[in-house]
């Protein structure tokens, strides 16, 4: 019985491991949109599971000087859905697009090299519940 | 269209409404079961935020191509990985890493205007992939674009980023996280080859910078590695932590200043400051690990 059970989760699990990629996939596709044709992507696409709007998930990212960063956050099929803030290695806020009605890109001119951490949240007023976050990357040089 | 209907909630619900009514079905240890199921949810939610729940970035190749051509040192083709090569990776782990290093120099001699030679190296990309089993990760019609676009750089550039991106996303979803951890190592490598060939060649403050930056790029590398417990890996990601300690070396000083924020243009400029100090003998050492590490994987034939 309870390798059943076990299979039977198993199973059920893999099947919404499977369209959840499916749903992550088509909120990516909708999410590239903004990465417009003057930036180039930095070949990664970074997508989280989130299971509520309390959950964040953060990575790090080196932002090169003289350069233009954009990035797009996504969540859902329609824009604002995923709030993302910036922050500098000591956490001080740089940017969130909470105080930006929650768009869903933004651009950052980058003067000199610095380390960030990313952070991206689903905006539990829009769409309480868990979501598939999509972050995307792309630049430009001055 | 709410996307949230159908997100996994359902689905874990379901499962635990399931294994709740099996499980007062029969005389079992309700804790193992549950452990066995949490481990479960555990193994799905990872398989979608990578790493132990952690996501990673890692500096596009393309970026540090851009900043050599900048600096004003010409194309090399001799630098490069030769695109007739395929054939002579002969395991999934130098095919994956040496898929990343194809594609850094995809970018490379597309920068340059170098159409041939790019199309030398589209062809060991597809050839690649195909060894790899993932030739759906190189979208048939992208390919065909980027053919399409070979003779204009700026296409080049955006489209070559879009396919990496592209192949990056197939493979997360389907699972070969070890195959897309390996491609993005491939094509870091090769960009810190361009980056201390360059400097070698003409010795400048942007390229040096550039180098040392390259600390947290390294040390997420470490991590995304060292979720694969293969052998070939584990020695690779030793290499990588030999190649950590000089970095330990290299200082930054940082100096926050307010950014400032254009509502309008929807952009925001970052006024903090970093400096770098690295010696040149730790450039020194990092160019000869960086050059092992490298010949092991384009060189490797049987391993």
């Amino acid at each position: 019985m309870k390798k059943f059970i076990f299979l039977l989760s198993f199973v059920a699990l893999s099947l919404s491991f499977n369209k959840l990629n499916a749903q992550c996939d088509t909120i990516a596709n909708i999410c590239a949109k903004h990465i417009i044709s003057t930036f180039v992507s930095d070949g990664q696409q970074y997508r989280a599971l989130l299971l509520n709007s309390e959950e964040t998930a953060e990575f790090h990212s080196t932002f090169f000087g003289e350069t233009t960063y954009r990035i797009a956050a996504c969540s859902g099929t329609s824009d604002g859905n995923l709030i993302f803030n910036i922050y500098d290695q000591d956490r001080h806020l740089l940017f969130t697009n909470r105080t930006q009605k929650n768009a869903p890109y933004w651009d950052f001119k980058v003067k000199s090299t610095l380390e960030t951490i990313i952070e991206g949240q689903l905006d539990g007023n829009r769409n309480p519940g868990s979501g598939c976050a999509v972050i995307l990357i792309g630049f430009k040089q001055k | 269209m709410n996307i949230y209907k159908n997100m996994p909630n359902k689905h874990f619900f379901a499962i635990i409404i399931a294994t709740g009514i099996f499980a007062s079905c029969g005389d079992h240890k309700k804790d193992e079961t549950k452990d066995e199921i949490v481990e479960a949810v555990d193994t799905v939610k990872n398989s979608v935020l990578n790493v132990g729940g952690e996501l990673f970035s890692v500096p596009s190749p393309i970026q540090t191509a851009l900043l050599i051509q900048k600096s004003g040192i010409p194309y090399d083709k001799s630098t490069l990985n030769a695109s007739n090569k395929v054939n002579t990776f002969s395991t999934d782990f130098t095919r994956s890493l040496n898929l990343g290093i194809y594609g850094a120099d995809l970018g490379y001699v597309s920068l340059y205007n170098q159409t041939q030679d790019a199309l030398g190296y589209l062809a060991a990309v597809k050839q690649l992939a195909d060894k790899l089993g993932i030739s759906a990760a190189f979208d048939a019609s992208m390919m065909e674009r980027i053919q399409k676009n070979v003779t204009n750089k700026d296409s080049m550039m955006v489209l070559v980023g879009i396919a990496y991106r592209s192949s990056d996303a197939f493979l997360k979803s389907n699972q070969r996280n070890d195959v897309s951890s390996l491609v993005l190592t491939g094509g870091w490598i090769e960009s810190m080859h361009f980056s201390v060939t360059a400097y070698k060649s003409k010795p400048t403050n942007d390229v040096k910078y550039r180098i040392a930056e390259q600390k947290l790029a390294l040390n997420s590398l470490i991590k995304i590695l060292g979720n694969n417990p293969s052998k070939e890996v584990v020695d690779l990601t030793a290499q990588f932590a030999d190649l950590s300690k000089v970095y330990e070396g290299i200082s930054f000083k940082y100096n926050f200043v307010e950014p400032t924020t254009d509502t309008l243009k929807k952009i925001t400029i970052i006024n903090s400051t970093t400096e770098v100090f690295i010696s040149d003998e730790q450039i020194k050492l990092i160019s000869q690990k960086i050059q092992e590490i490298r010949n092991k994987i384009v060189n490797a034939t049987q391993s």
